[in-house]
């Protein structure tokens, strides 16, 4: 059919050219659609529910979200830079033979408004179905619980819209920069034209690396030392600041490596092709390869969450120098020994080494942090006070009684009780000097002894002489008193039916006034009581302020079990458990890594065939040179090598680096369980790799077959 | 129809100025068929440019049909190219994306002039040079010579005052540079059309009625053919052209 008017005409160029318009629309599709689905997902009351906040997991998601939203605005402006390289030969024609601005600026309008509108509008729209769909997954195939159930929070969609409008405003930014243009040969020759990438000195990729430890040491340790030093909760944006370093330095290693490369002597020239190939696009290249690495360090830090969460924890179950253990406060009517021993016997399970032994809840001594709002944030100073907060004491008779232990403690003598592993968590000290009946004020001047003790069912009480004990828990009335409970089963591992009855059975027989959060303490309870202001942990509070309480009805909720004061450490409830009571947890990060992982396919695939698209009269040229198969092939996968290892390699050594700072900054030390932790981590990074490693070769005989170069002969010699 | 007066441009490279026309002055009369040569630097294209209005010139005038098209505005300086000017490039600048039909009509429907009458003209030029049978054709389905004579055709289609072609011949063997040439005259003599082709090549110069020889952004010297055998003229401008040559080296 023949064409009589401009917009005709202009369609049926659009027709022949819908690649590069599938291109732009695929890519303004695919970061629209993982923008909507992770905040859809990230803004989910069923997460915002089980993750605290305030919480790490909270501040990790939006880490990951904040690069997520980067590496997609990065991919659609380096999508429509493309798609305006190509558009200019054929506007520069139009303009050539007369075609006025105007009515290329209409036509260029309506069909880029109808490609966002279309592209982003399926993102939109199939954001949340997506999410469903992979949330159902999970559910279907590793974990399913009440708390998995998937809402939506339709305000969520705001974000997205938000990504949608910044699609538009730079789509139509470029336009405007792109019509300004007067001189019509460089808008002919655009696509043609090498963009400048200056030349960088050869220090710039040791001094990228230098740069990246540094930030990342610093954006790390700065936050703790503005807390600990100078005595300021710095705003969080602020501190983020301190990270930009380890941005510059992986943005010069990546120039570094698309200009000078790393290939020293002889070896320089057989990549000459390559590397002005690559230098070519050079700021694209740079731009693409930043946002990859980026990707894939937020990937593998999300999907790092559950091997190191994991391993940790079921070393540590395994690790309890107890089956069973808890403990409950004395004026609770909590089953007695005979009462286990009873439901034990109905449950075919035998008890060992069964010990109750009583603890006080006494107020123990130290510094405060007085906070004060001020101008650059909160700042805090240091207060002594004599009853800084509770904590539970036990007598060192009482403590040989539960552990079997020898402790032989002097008068005037305290140890606080750490983990298995010697860690305080930052929860317990072993550092008080004065310790305080609450009830009669009877208070006693301590010092503490190491080295500390080491017990997880008993972490973070503190045990005194049995003399000191008793003078100081004299006149404590029973809501002062706890009682502490270990004992251990034979066949540990068959006694799960019996381990759900008896935490149900605690469950149901502990009563409201002990419905509280771990962090609920009655010493500070009783300090604001007595200075008529509200307890920030008291129920009535945290539901007035929108958090949700511990609730008795949902003893299976993550909230619950992760946080009831007297929640009970039956190590094969937990361990069978775990994953139920992480769920939401462990999936989120893992749904944040598969749609970090996907971005990251969809980036490196897009980045591989524009090879293709760009280069196709490049790689005519080399064939009229004599350039043979082979050589046309070894040039391919050099550029292919480059755009898929190096984002590669540097996020993975990066992110791993990271990971083992926050794991050995947490105590000083590398644990056991964290070691094997990191252990997972390197074989999950070993699977993903040659996942990743299947897609190279995969778009790399994609990409040989655009340019016509046969994969299959080039290898056989 | 042409008149290019004091026409000066120059480039801004770092801090560096660069004159390229340090105030060329030509004329074209209708009907001509004038060629511009030089040694390369000597300003030939950027001549082309400025009268093109692809690049705007420092100072002086371009007159075409009495109108000072350099003080145009964008859209005027539009419909001038359409109507006006016809184009023909040395990499022929034929969209990969239209049969060799819809690039020569490119410039009517670009003007919002389509019409039954555009089609038969299309036809018409088609048959007059020759691309009947590769009509239906894309660009990269025909030979370098083909894709230049559909560039000529799609300049012709506008009936413009002039036409202005780019080392037209640059990227063509001798044999399609000729039938190129060939097409070149055929215009001029049945189309009536004027042509200003800037060129290196003294063969498909000798073929042209004035050629105007730059060097360093002047007019050098303008050599008429009048009545002169195409190879004595060939043979004069060769001649010239070495006589320039001299000239520099005794510089």
């Amino acid at each position: 059919m023949s064409v009589t008017t401009f917009p005709q005409l202009y369609a049926k160029l659009r027709h022949k050219s819908r690649s590069q318009y599938a291109l732009l629309a695929a890519c303004c599709f695919f970061s629209t659609l993982l923008i909507t689905a992770y905040v859809l997902m990230m803004r989910s009351p069923t997460v915002l529910t089980v993750l605290p906040e305030g919480g790490d997991s909270r501040k990790q998601m939006m880490m990951i979200f904040v690069l997520t939203v980067i590496g997609c605005g990065v991919f659609t402006a380096y999508a429509s830079g493309l798609f305006f390289r190509y558009k200019s030969r054929e506007c520069g024609i139009f303009l050539a033979l007369g075609a006025t601005k105007s009515q290329l600026a209409g036509l260029l309008r309506r069909e880029l408004a109808a490609l966002a509108l279309f592209a982003c509008g399926a993102g939109l729209l199939l954001g949340g179905p997506l999410s469903w769909l992979v949330w159902r997954l999970f559910r279907l195939l590793v974990v399913d619980t009440a708390e998995m159930v998937l809402s939506f929070d339709r305000k969520a969609y705001g974000i997205a819209l938000a990504f949608f409008a910044y699609v538009l405003i730079m789509l139509f930014g470029m336009l405007y920069r792109f019509l300004r243009r007067t001189n019509i040969l460089d808008i002919i020759s655009e696509s043609r034209r090498s963009e400048p990438v200056r030349n960088v000195p050869l220090w710039y990729g040791a001094a990228g690396i230098c740069l990246v430890a540094l930030g990342t040491v610093l954006g790390y340790q700065v936050p703790s030392f503005c807390v600990t030093v100078l005595q300021w909760y710095p705003p969080e944006v602020l501190t983020a600041i301190f990270y930009l370093p380890a941005l510059i330095g992986l943005y010069m290693i990546l120039l570094h490596t698309v200009v000078n490369g790393w290939r020293r002597g002889k070896n320089r020239y057989a990549h000459l092709v390559t590397t002005s190939m690559m230098r070519f696009q050079g700021r694209q290249t740079v731009r693409n390869l930043l946002v990859v690495t980026v990707l894939v360090a937020g990937a593998y830090f999300a999907a790092f969450y559950a091997p190191i969460l994991g391993v940790s924890s079921y070393q540590g179950f395994d690790a309890r120098k107890a089956d069973y253990a808890f403990h409950y406060r004395a004026d609770q009517s909590l089953p007695t020994q005979q009462e286990i021993q009873a439901l034990a016997k109905a449950m075919d399970v035998t008890l060992t080494n069964y010990a109750q032994q009583p603890g006080a809840i006494l107020a123990y001594d130290g510094e405060a942090h007085v906070e004060a709002e001020g101008k650059m944030g909160v700042t805090y100073t240091t207060e002594y006070r004599e009853q800084l907060s509770a904590s539970t004491f036990l007598s060192e008779s009482a403590w040989n009684a539960l552990t079997g232990g020898q402790l032989q403690l002097a008068p005037g003598t305290v140890v606080a009780v750490y983990n298995d592993i010697g860690d305080s968590g930052g929860m317990v000290s072993n550092d008080i000097s004065l310790v305080t009946n609450p009830i009669t004020g009877k208070s006693l001047s301590v010092i503490p002894v190491e080295p500390v003790l080491c017990n997880s069912v008993l972490f973070g009480r503190r045990v005194l002489d049995d003399g000191d004990y008793a003078v100081l828990s004299a006149g404590l009335p029973d809501d002062w008193r706890e009682e502490e409970v270990v004992f251990n089963v034979q066949n540990v591992e068959s006694t799960y039916a019996f381990a759900k009855a008896l935490f149900y059975e605690i469950v149901d027989r502990s009563g409201p006034e002990v419905e509280l959060f771990d962090a609920w303490d009655p010493v500070q309870k009783m300090q604001a009581d007595a200075a008529g202001e509200a307890y920030s942990y008291d129920k009535a509070y945290i539901a007035a302020h929108g958090f949700e309480s511990i609730d008795y009805a949902l003893r299976d909720s993550s909230n619950f079990r992760l946080a009831w004061k007297y929640m009970p450490q039956f190590r094969i409830l937990d361990k069978m458990e775990f994953i139920k009571t992480m769920a939401v947890y462990l999936m989120l990060f893992i749904f944040i890594a598969v749609l970090c992982f996907a971005a990251v396919f969809v980036i490196l695939y897009t980045r591989c065939m524009t090879i293709a698209l760009c280069n196709a009269s490049v790689y005519d040229d080399l064939r009229h040179l004599g350039a043979s198969n082979r050589y046309l092939f070894q040039t391919v996968r050099q550029q292919i090598k480059q755009v898929f290892f190096v984002p590669i390699l540097t996020g993975t050594t990066i992110i791993c680096a990271f990971y083992c700072m926050i794991l050995y900054f947490n105590d000083d030390k590398l644990s056991y369980g964290e070691l094997s932790g990191m252990a997972v981590c390197a074989l999950l990074i070993a699977s993903i790799s040659v996942l990743l490693y299947g897609f190279y070769r995969y778009t790399r005989t994609k990409v040989c077959g655009r340019l016509n170069i046969s994969v299959r002969h080039a290898q056989k010699r | 129809m042409l008149t290019v007066e004091n026409l000066c441009k120059s480039y801004q490279v770092g801090k560096t100025n660069y004159a390229v026309l340090k105030g060329v002055s030509l004329k074209v009369e209708t009907g001509e068929f004038v060629a511009v040569m030089g040694p390369s630097g000597s300003g030939k294209t950027t001549l082309l440019n400025c009268i093109c209005c692809y690049i705007p010139a420092d100072s002086g005038r371009i007159l075409l049909e009495n109108t000072d098209i350099s003080r145009l505005g964008a859209d005027a300086i539009a419909a001038v190219r359409n109507q006006k000017l016809g184009f023909v490039f040395q990499d022929f600048l034929l969209l990969d994306g239209l049969s060799v039909r819809d690039n020569i009509m490119l410039p009517r429907i670009i003007g919002g002039k389509p019409s039954a009458q555009m089609e038969q003209s299309a036809d018409r030029l088609c048959e007059v040079f020759g691309i009947t049978a590769i009509q239906n054709k894309f660009p990269a389905e025909i030979s370098g010579g083909e894709k230049q004579r559909t560039a000529i055709a799609r300049a012709l289609i506008n009936a413009p005052a002039l036409i202005l072609a780019d080392e037209p011949t640059g990227n063509l063997d001798s044999k399609s540079s000729r039938v190129v040439i060939e097409s070149f005259l055929q215009a001029k003599r049945e189309l009536h059309a004027t042509i200003f082709m800037v060129t290196h090549d003294s063969f498909a110069a000798s073929f042209c009625d004035r050629v105007v020889i730059l060097q360093d952004g002047v007019v050098w010297r303008t050599l008429e053919r009048k009545d002169a055998d195409r190879r004595a003229f060939q043979d004069e401008l060769l001649n010239t052209i070495r006589e320039m040559g001299a000239q520099e080296a005794a510089r």
